[in-house]
């Protein structure tokens, strides 16, 4: 049996370490790496079910085509790369190339994506995404204040004599967390969760406080109201590092009082955690994400960041706020947020974008030229993106559709041409992380089984066909070793990363702070940390400080009372992973989770069918009464694939946030009744 | 130096992931591990926890012990006790008798599947898949001896089984504080599963019940000296054994059953059984009235070991001296055949003082039954003392009703010690903790 080491590329928190072995080209075991000290006990029940998803027999291997009835069948690669190099060839020169969206997703991090950028430059420039369907908002508000988005190693967390976690399920999403958390509270710290929702994180804290959705910023800026009233700041820390303190003190006008009315938490408890927060230092705040997919999502992330700046809870141990951690993103010539940006700096205009919060919408109004073809990779635009109805018609009434893909997911199943996708073992490639600091390695382990074809090759064969001239080594041979010998050449400027320490395990990033911002140096215009940024009002139109701005509906929306929640399920990461039986033997079927109260009053029964419904379309369901969701919202776990029920994102319209344009998910209201 | 699962529930979070890398490693097609919650439906005023649990490969395998057809073994090297599904018939004594619900009934294959502690992997140097694959150190596989035995939670059951098994860090919770106080359902709504009478437990009634019936009637005989070959006689002895097959999914591996006589209280009642059966079938038609006697001896020891086997599951009071155990109803089931007038009175009167004695009001249906089952006996003995109606088939009808129900009512009350129905019982009398700090 051989054994390698490599790291999981999900778009995830953890991105473990973990130990293969390999027998007869199938994965036999999967180990954990000690090595890796913020993933030291292995990968989570994802990580392990690539036993069952590398050699998967609903895999699809083979390219397929569909028929006139609807049905796939196998056709030679040769074949389908032929089909998809001419057509291509030609909708560029009958609509011109921006009539092809490229859209990629996040299903499988590493630099080998670039080659992608590379083939599409050659083609002569595509429609492509701006925006981002997962964090930008939060990036933005953390970059704007902060100068960049970096935090504590997580093994910090320990020192920490209180940790707010605001909004984040770690017990769910980045499960290593949790060890981190727990020897903190053996220490003797304070644990406190902030969200709507008694998440089974609630369950790993001392105590919970449940808010209403959407009203963070209200709760942030009362406890900053009480910490100031009673000194609960650290002054020095204001005086030498942050600029626009006096605005944002005189700014705020959110009293206990009023915030009991909007959050639904009692005033005087919002002034017991001000002043668990004022007096229980070093304090760690570890924001979510769910709670920056709002429309008021930046201005919310900057509120609460803002707690942490003026108590002097940044750049020391114990402290911070962890928000994203992109000091392994090391080799982005275009730095994340600013990569989300519709025309970023530094990209040469090869494109024209749509909003990826707004796809559907987006992709029906462009004009000159109207969309004609659509080439999807990584991704499952179908079912993850707001407004999926939307969606769904606009990449029908396309011409022509190529997925590649691994399995069939609803993405897939629109495909004119599905061409099968690598898994993260058929080759190499490096990945960073956005919670621990390391660059790590991932070697190629598996021979590909059937005609699977990595993305680099797929855009090396159709570059060769479409006699695209690109210059020497953008789009690698076929073959691993042409592969590697690409990524030796992109990390050439890292002296402390060498492809073969990487092979032995994860490698610190370069320039790494261990605590961040340590020199208290922050890349702001002020070189301070900007509590006020006329930046924030130039770019984005919102108040210079932070401000909390109460979501508003629209009218219609009265008749649909219920907040819907869509948040990440503990087995899934979006929609990978549902489709494995490891994965639905050890998880609770997909369901509708209602609180007692609501369900009583419509009179439904825990198992029934529901239907759930408001102005963008409606989904059938399961439904589960549930003592975790308070009264007022339900949950859906995003990721469920259509045949199981399907994901809520049918009924979340296409709104961006307030900043970083980003996706606000958790603005929608449902009804729901029982189905009959 | 003794290994087994270290378990720290301040780290579990019920990702299920030990149960995962379980069922990826082995073959099992039965959950062997599984995560099991205190306070699963969340209510705010109870602790909230979970346990990761498998087997615990008890240094007293009581699983091993009672199994009749030794399809148990221990393997020394890695201390693990292991069934082979190729010997089990399907008997689920283990089940019973394992109060850590760890061997698995898998109603497709007939067989029992459980927990081997990854025998293998050890040989390999390599952990168990399940404590290697939980991602926070919740569940680890580690030296047990310097871990405090005692450090474990009140509805953990039976240490004395020494299982390689300990908790690590906190055992006792305190429940979650949630702000606003009001938002969440404070109580458990739900009650603990009601004990149902399932077809194998049928099968289980009928031998014991008739069982019992041939040994009364036999002994009858003798004490009325009526010794005669009768048709009924044969297929009262016979009818026990035809339904206790029925309750074995691999009933053509039944021959085995007697292996584990040294050990296994199911064994010897199988061993008994078929003693008790040549002797009486031979004394019957050799007319020897001195074998007989052996016959009505090992037919007592019969029911003893009948009821030993179920008193060997569940060492409690409700079994060893539930009124409808076998013994006792024999001896009232004799003295009533034999138109033994005193002798029924008086084990009449125990048996129903045992029930009042052990009765505790359920609010279920299940009372009436008790009742129902009181009266036919005070019916059936009211005719005998009055001598109007005995031996009427109406009051034999009576009588042996009362008695079939008694019977079924043990299996009611019979519950070997099982840690869900602990988790479920420490929640409903409120044993828990319910201060904050």
């Amino acid at each position: 049996m051989d054994e390698f080491i490599t790291a999981c590329p999900r778009n995830c928190y953890s991105t473990c370490t973990f130990i293969v072995q390999v027998s007869g080209n199938r994965i036999k075991r999967i180990l954990p790496f000690s090595g890796n000290r913020a993933t030291p006990e292995g990968p989570c029940i994802k990580g392990l079910s690539y036993i069952e998803r590398s050699s998967s027999r609903d895999r699809i291997i083979y390219p397929l085509i569909r028929k006139k009835d609807g049905t796939f069948i196998r056709i030679p690669s040769d074949e389908a790369l032929d089909i998809i190099s001419s057509r291509l060839g030609s909708i560029r020169n009958r609509y011109g190339s921006h009539s092809i969206l490229w859209y990629r997703g996040s299903g499988m991090s590493g630099l080998t994506n670039e080659i992608g950028y590379s083939f599409w430059k050659a083609f002569g420039g595509t429609t492509i995404t701006y925006g981002n369907l997962c964090w930008p908002a939060g990036l933005e508000a953390v970059r704007l204040t902060l100068g960049s988005v970096k935090h504590n190693v997580p093994w910090d967390l320990v020192n920490a004599k209180t940790i707010i976690i605001w909004g984040k399920n770690p017990a769910e999403t980045n499960v290593h967390e949790i060890r981190f958390i727990a020897e903190a509270r053996n220490r003797g710290a304070k644990v406190v969760l902030i969200d709507p929702v008694r998440t089974p994180s609630a369950d790993k804290t001392d105590m919970m406080y449940s808010i209403n959705p959407g009203t963070d910023a209200a709760l942030a800026l009362a406890i900053a109201k009480v910490l100031i009233d009673n000194g609960l700041i650290d002054c020095e820390f204001i005086n030498n590092h942050v600029a626009g303190y006096e605005s944002f003190r005189d700014s705020l006008n959110i009293t206990p009082e009023s915030a009991e009315e909007i959050t639904g938490i009692p005033a005087g408890d919002i002034i017991k955690l001000a002043f668990m927060i004022g007096k229980g230092g070093p304090v760690t705040f570890l924001p979510g994400y769910g709670l920056q997919r709002h429309i008021n999502g930046g201005q919310t992330v900057r509120s609460i960041l803002a707690l942490a700046v003026i108590t002097g809870n940044i750049g020391k141990q114990g402290s911070g706020f962890n928000y994203a951690n992109l000091q392994s993103y090391i080799f982005d010539s275009v730095k994340e947020p600013d990569s989300y940006y519709p025309d970023p700096k530094n990209d040469s205009p090869f494109r024209r974008t749509l909003s990826m919060a707004k796809l559907g919408q987006d992709m029906m109004n462009a004009s000159d030229p109207v969309l004609k073809t659509a080439f999807i990779e990584r991704g499952n635009p179908i079912l993850q993106s707001p407004d999926s109805n939307k969606v769904s018609k606009a990449f029908s009434s396309m011409e022509f559709r190529v997925v590649v893909e691994q399995f069939m997911t609803d993405t897939a199943k629109i495909a004119d041409i599905i061409l099968p996708a690598k898994n993260m073992f058929e080759q190499s490639d490096i990945i960073g992380s956005y919670w621990s600091p390391y660059v790590q390695f991932k070697p190629k382990i598996l021979e590909s089984p059937g005609e699977v074809m990595p993305e680099s090759e797929i855009y090396y064969e159709l570059s060769k066909r479409l006699g695209l001239v690109c210059s020497e080594n953008q789009i690698p041979e076929p073959g691993n070793q042409n592969i590697e010998n690409w990524l030796k050449e992109r990390i050439k400027g890292y002296s402390d990363l060498q492809l073969e320490d990487l092979r032995d395990g994860p490698v610190i990033a370069p320039g790494l702070q261990e605590i961040a911002y340590h020199d208290f140096k922050f890349e702001t215009e002020t070189g301070k940390i900007e509590i006020y940024s006329q930046t924030a009002y130039e770019k984005w139109n919102v108040s210079p400080v932070p401000e909390y701005v109460p979501i508003k509906r629209k009218d219609e929306e009265n008749n649909f009372p219920l907040v819907l929640i869509t948040p990440n399920a503990s087995g899934r990461i979006h929609s990978q992973f549902g489709n494995l039986k490891v994965i639905a033997e050890n998880s609770e079927t997909p369901a509708l989770m209602i609180s007692p109260e609501d369900a009583e009053r419509r009179k439904i029964s825990d198992g029934c069918r529901i239907r759930i419904y408001n102005e963008s379309g409606e989904l059938f369901t399961a439904v589960r009464i549930s003592n975790r969701i308070p009264s007022g919202a339900v949950l859906l776990h995003n990721g469920i694939w259509m045949e199981e029920g399907g994901g809520g994102n049918i009924l979340i319209s296409g709104r961006e946030t307030d900043m970083g344009y980003g996706s606000a998910f958790h603005d929608n209201m449902v009804e729901i009744e029982l189905a009959d | 130096m003794k290994k087994g699962f270290v378990f720290n529930q301040s780290l579990c979070v019920n990702c299920k992931a030990c149960s995962a890398a379980c069922s990826l490693e082995n073959n099992f097609t039965v959950k062997v591990r599984n995560v099991l919650t205190y306070n699963r439906e969340a209510a705010a005023s109870v602790p909230l926890s979970h346990l990761s649990i498998a087997c615990n490969h008890c240094e007293i395998p009581v699983c091993m012990m009672g199994c009749p057809v030794s399809a148990y073994r221990y393997d020394s090297l890695s201390e693990a006790v292991i069934v082979d599904e190729s010997k089990c018939f399907g008997c689920k004594y283990c089940v019973w008798n394992c109060p850590y619900d760890a061997p698995k009934y898998d109603p497709v294959k007939g067989v029992i599947g459980k927990c081997h502690f990854c025998y293998s992997r050890l040989g390999e140097g390599i952990e168990p898949a399940c404590s290697s694959g939980c991602p926070t150190g919740a569940l680890s596989y580690a030296d047990l001896s310097e871990l405090n035995p005692m450090n474990t939670t009140e509805w953990f059951p039976e240490n004395e089984l020494s299982p390689s098994f300990r908790f690590k860090g906190i055992t006792k919770n305190i429940p979650l504080r949630i702000i606003p106080d009001s938002l969440f359902i404070k109580k458990i709504n739900s009650v603990p599963e009601e004990k149902k009478i399932r077809r194998s437990d049928w099968s289980l009634i009928l031998f014991s019940f008739f069982s019992m019936l041939s040994v009364s009637f036999i002994a009858s005989l003798l004490l009325k000296g009526e010794l005669r070959d009768s048709l009924l006689l044969v297929i009262l002895l016979f009818l026990p054994g035809v339904f206790s097959v029925f309750h074995l999914s691999k009933w053509y591996r039944a021959w085995r059953a007697v292996f584990n006589f040294k050990s296994s209280p199911l064994s010897r009642e199988i061993a008994a059984y078929l003693f008790y059966v040549i002797i009486s079938i031979t004394s019957v038609f050799s007319h020897a009235p001195w074998l007989l006697v052996v016959a009505v001896v090992s037919g007592l020891l019969l029911l003893l070991a009948i009821d030993g086997v179920y008193i060997y599951s569940q060492k409690d009071p409700v079994v060893y001296l539930h009124s409808g155990q076998t013994f006792i109803t024999a001896l009232l089931l004799i003295s009533f055949l034999s138109g033994s007038v005193w002798p029924f009175i008086f084990i009449a009167c125990i048996k129903i003082l045992i029930s009042i004695y052990l009765y505790k009001p359920s609010g279920r249906n299940i009372d009436i039954l008790r009742h129902i089952r009181n009266a036919l006996l005070l019916v059936a003995g009211a005719s005998i003392i009055s001598g109007i109606s005995y031996p009427q088939l109406s009051v034999i009808i009576i009588f042996l009703t009362g008695e079939f129900l008694d019977r079924i009512l043990f299996y009611f009350d019979f519950e070997p010690t099982n840690i869900n129905n602990l988790i479920y019982k420490h929640i409903a009398e409120g044993k828990y903790e319910t201060e904050r700090d």
